[in-house]
């Protein structure tokens, strides 16, 4: 009998808030981090073994798509910092009002492209 | 692993339309799922056209017209109609809420109306709590106090008292728990947000002598941890309280006090 009842739609009706939508983009970035950690890790290895890996992956880097993942990784850690002061405040009990939710989640947001946009200016030596 | 899809068994198909009758220009369309437990059939959306200039503000009052009117055989709780009992809890328009307070006109488009999401479903918009039932007996949510002499009061000052507003408000709904995509997931074994918001009201509670063994209690990676403080909940509460904001205080505890 308990098989036999249906379950309510859940994820596939319930409309999106600020809120929930930076607490995923939380986790996304979080594992997209510790991906490019690891990867940088190995890339720093091969360093060491030789000039032909430096100049691989050099040329990697000066893609279009190396470029894409780069300004991506930059952009998962800007969010990934701030979301995490905003998780930091909440957890010291401060902040849970619907209203200021809304604000420091779009801070968060907005924060995230304006950082990216930053690091990638100080990177080219633009300051 | 959370399961992102539907059973198969609960893949909604489209159901019936039903044609306005009255002629009216101001018409709005209202899907409703609906689930019949005595077919065997797929729960399913049926669509309502419904005359606006003769309905009430509520969403509540837009079924009630379609059950007195258009379909007598929609099911769906529902009691006071004020806001109090928390019946009539649903799914309106993407977001969890009690029919009867929430205004049709802050609904842009059609209004889709579902049962809370992710329950066992009994007929049409009849979720079964029976889970969240259990778990909010399991936090033994009444006063346990030592002391010998059963028959006089138990002083609280104004200010302990105080701290009981925005938690006794609670009535119960469930919209805040089967909001929360934690919840969704982890039902089984997370408190969420109403109990938990229950939990924190007898832990604040200066006539309790539990606080400690309550702490204890729900101190534990699957039953509180799992908010994740996405806040759905706080966003869902008919009543405006703030489940979110009680399950950090709790964590806050744990964190600060020598448990």
């Amino acid at each position: 009998m308990e098989d036999k009842k249906p379950l309510s739609p859940h994820i596939q009706i319930y409309r999106w808030h600020i809120s929930s939508l930076v607490s995923i983009s939380h986790r996304i970035t979080g594992i997209i981090n510790i991906i490019a950690i690891t990867f940088i890790c190995v890339w720093s290895g091969w360093l060491i073994l030789g000039e032909a890996n430096y100049t691989l992956i050099n040329f990697f880097l000066n893609s279009i798509f190396g470029k894409f993942v780069v300004l991506g990784v930059v952009w998962s850690f800007s969010f990934q910092v701030l979301s995490e002061i905003r998780h930091l405040i909440m957890d010291m009990g401060y902040g849970f009002e619907l209203q200021t939710t809304r604000i420091t989640g779009l801070l968060v947001i907005f924060g995230s492209f304006l950082l990216t946009v930053a690091i990638y200016l100080i990177g080219r030596n633009f300051f | 692993m959370a399961q992102i899809s539907l059973p198969k068994n609960s893949e909604v198909n489209k159901g019936k339309y039903f044609k306005d009758k009255t002629g009216s220009k101001n018409i709005r369309k209202v899907n409703v799922y609906r689930w019949d437990p005595s077919t065997e059939e797929n729960p399913r959306i049926d669509t309502y056209e419904v005359d606006m200039d003769n309905c009430p503000s509520k969403v509540l009052d837009i079924l009630n017209k379609i059950k007195n009117e258009i379909d007598p055989t929609l099911a769906y709780r529902r009691s006071c109609a004020h806001g109090v009992c928390g019946s009539c809890a649903m799914n309106m328009g993407g977001k969890n809420g009690l029919a009867c307070t929430k205004p049709h006109a802050e609904i842009d488009g059609d209004i889709d109306i579902y049962p809370l999401p992710h329950l066992r479903v009994k007929r049409d918009l009849i979720g079964d709590l029976d889970g969240l039932y259990k778990q909010y007996q399991s936090i033994e949510p009444w006063l346990k106090n030592n002391s010998s002499k059963d028959t006089t009061e138990i002083f609280q000052s104004k200010e302990d008292r105080a701290k009981l507003d925005g938690a006794y408000e609670c009535i119960m709904c469930a919209c805040c728990s089967t909001s929360c995509p934690s919840y969704w997931w982890n039902g089984d074994k997370y408190l969420g947000p109403a109990v938990l918001l229950q939990a924190y009201r007898w832990i604040v509670d200066s006539r309790d002598d539990e606080r400690k063994a309550r702490l204890k209690k729900v101190a534990d990676e699957l039953k509180l941890y799992r908010c994740h403080t996405i806040l759905n909940c706080t966003s869902a509460c008919p009543k405006g309280l703030n489940p979110a904001k009680a399950i950090a205080e709790i964590k806050k505890m744990l964190a600060t006090a020598n448990v």
